[in-house]
């Protein structure tokens, strides 16, 4: 008998030669100041910078969007110190961490799980989707009240979809550090919502 | 190395991050280990709690405003200046709120709780009365006097408004489930969500939303009745379910049962012989379906179909007849079938009597008649 793993199979996004080649040649004409390139670069990357500041902040739109807008303006006009020593992707994130972090710091934001607002679901959906959708706020709401060093390794592996090596990099410690986050983060969550384990 | 427990590699191991020889280890000593299979488990799941976080879509905005700024150079945008008076407000909020959230935080699990908001007098949660605004917990009990009176947010899905001298409890609040209990009193719903997600529990029954509006009174001897406004109610005890339609109402008795649904401009000697029938011995059943059958309109199918499972066979054919007379069954449906309670005939003449008198309630009369339902049955006192 086997236990078996929960890895769900993960996109290939990332490793495929193609979409890296792509990758490069926005970044390069993006560091020639093409704005029609900057665009394509805050669509391919846009939502997850979004999520990433969402579930950070506590699901505040006005504050995810301000955000968002911060990491992509200083991405675009720090995009010249770029040299490709690192994926470009670690830096974006590095990016969107540390703006996170700041805004938190300079707010001093804490978001009470009952205050995480709720915006009315549709009586129109069907229920399953109804249920899933409030499940998927319950547990934002329980990842926003996370501490920062275990909230990062859960949103970069869950939203960003990273790999250890990966969230490591963009943290700045040791795929063991991130092991041991994640353990903590996901003991954590599982605490927080143990009541609603039937509807996972 | 695993003559120590592996719990340090329990994420990895569902993440499958680790190598093959450590992998293969790891799932050995699992099996082995009562306590690092339970902190697997542990981590499990909450591995799949966090699989429910989802992309969010960036709002369109977002964009012009970044090409503005780069436009500009650095100059911050609207977006930004809009935020900071408001992360300064924050920031001054926060000094009070920051104690308040830690006091909140400190117990696992995390606590749910409804918004309430007075609307008048001083209403009570525990002991403790409000003014303006408060928390209603899971086990806690909201109550109002003579003068007071409050309004519970239900979650995301709707509202009810507490009336005075009324007792009232969060049972639960879950994705699947908003329960409340209503001890004594009086409270009106307003529910925009799915049917079948928010609950109230009396001592004589419960109410199972179907997507509606109703206002729900029990009186202190545990009594209850059901008044519907908009859409339709379920109202249960352990195998007997009355759906009650907008404009008509349904009283359960504690000890007894859940009765008849009936519409409430039915006349008054209609409405008592019902009661009669619902509720007192099984001598005063048989007159008071004389009166019934003899007081009914058209509009009072709904209330002739259910009788006709709540009567005995030997009455069955007098409510056949009745009904007969007011709204002729649909092709297919005979006599004898009815009185048999032939599942598939009730089902259709339910739907003529839908579509001619009443919104639809869209179910099978399977459910209607009902076998015991377990579940409602664990949730009576």
């Amino acid at each position: 008998m086997m236990i078996e793993h929960t890895a769900a199979p993960r996109e290939q996004s990332r490793g495929n030669d193609s979409k890296e080649s792509v990758d490069w040649q926005v970044i390069a004409a993006c560091q020639l100041g093409d704005r029609d390139a900057m665009h394509t670069l805050f669509e391919t990357y846009k939502d997850r910078v979004y999520s990433i500041a969402m579930y950070s902040l506590g699901g505040t739109e006005t504050m995810a969007a301000d955000i968002t807008q911060q990491v992509f303006v200083k991405l675009m006009t720090r995009i010249n110190q770029f040299r490709g020593q690192s994926e470009f992707t670690t830096w974006l994130y590095r990016l969107v961490v540390n703006t996170c972090l700041d805004e938190q710091r300079k707010t001093r934001r804490f978001v009470p799980l009952a205050d995480v607002s709720i915006p009315a679901i549709s009586s129109q959906s069907p229920r399953a989707e109804y249920i899933r959708k409030e499940l998927s706020l319950r547990v934002q709401a329980a990842v926003s009240q996370l501490k920062p060093k275990l909230r990062w390794p859960i949103l970069l592996r869950y939203v960003e979809d990273l790999s250890y090596e990966e969230i490591a990099n963009v943290l700045g410690c040791s795929k063991g550090t991130v092991a041991s986050r994640l353990n903590r983060g996901h003991k954590a969550l599982a605490r927080k919502l143990h009541h609603l384990r039937d509807q996972v | 190395m695993f003559s120590k427990h592996v719990t340090k590699f329990s994420s990895a191991y569902c993440h499958d991050q680790l190598p093959p020889l450590v992998n293969k280890k790891v799932a050995a000593h699992l099996l082995a280990c009562p306590s690092c299979h339970a902190d697997f488990d542990e981590v499990k799941l909450g591995v799949k709690f966090a699989r429910q976080l989802q992309l969010v879509s960036a709002p369109d905005v977002i964009w012009p405003e970044i090409a503005a700024q780069l436009q500009q150079g650095a100059r911050r945008t609207n977006l930004t200046s809009f935020a900071k008076p408001l992360a300064i407000a924050a920031s001054l909020l926060l000094l009070v709120g920051g104690a308040l959230w830690l006091l909140r935080n400190t117990r696992e699990p995390a606590l749910i709780s409804w918004h309430v908001a007075r609307l008048n007098g001083t209403p009570r949660i525990g002991s403790v009365g409000f003014n303006g605004e408060a928390k209603l917990g899971v086990g806690q009990w909201l109550e109002t006097d003579a003068t007071s009176r409050a309004q519970v947010d239900v979650a995301a899905i709707g509202h009810v408004e507490v009336e005075p001298n009324s007792r009232v409890r969060l049972i639960e609040s879950k994705p699947t489930e908003h329960r409340l209990e209503l001890q004594r009193g009086r409270l009106s719903a307003r529910i925009s969500a799915p049917p079948k997600l928010f609950f109230v529990n009396t001592p004589s029954g419960v109410a199972e939303d179907l997507g509606c509006a109703y206002t729900l009174e029990v009186d202190d001897d545990g009594n209850s009745v059901l008044h519907v406004t908009a859409g339709w109610v379920s109202l249960q005890l352990t195998d007997r379910e009355s759906k009650v339609p907008a404009g008509a109402a349904c009283a359960t008795r504690r000890g007894i049962s859940v009765g008849t649904p009936y519409f409430e401009d039915a006349t008054s000697s209609f409405r008592a012989a019902l009661t009669r029938f619902d509720f007192d011995g099984t001598e005063s059943k048989k007159p008071a379906i004389s009166v019934v059958l003899r007081e009914a309109r058209p509009r009072d199918e709904i209330t002739l179909w259910y009788l006709l499972s709540r009567v005995n066979e030997s009455e069955r054919g007098r409510v056949y007849d009745c009904m007969a007379r007011l709204l002729p069954p649909p092709a297919g449906v005979t006599r004898e079938g009815v009185i048999k309670l032939d599942q598939n005939m009730l089902e259709q003449w339910r739907q003529l009597i839908e579509g001619s008198h009443v919104p639809s309630f869209g179910e099978s009369v399977r459910d209607v008649l009902g076998r015991a339902r377990s579940g409602v049955a664990r949730r009576i006192r």
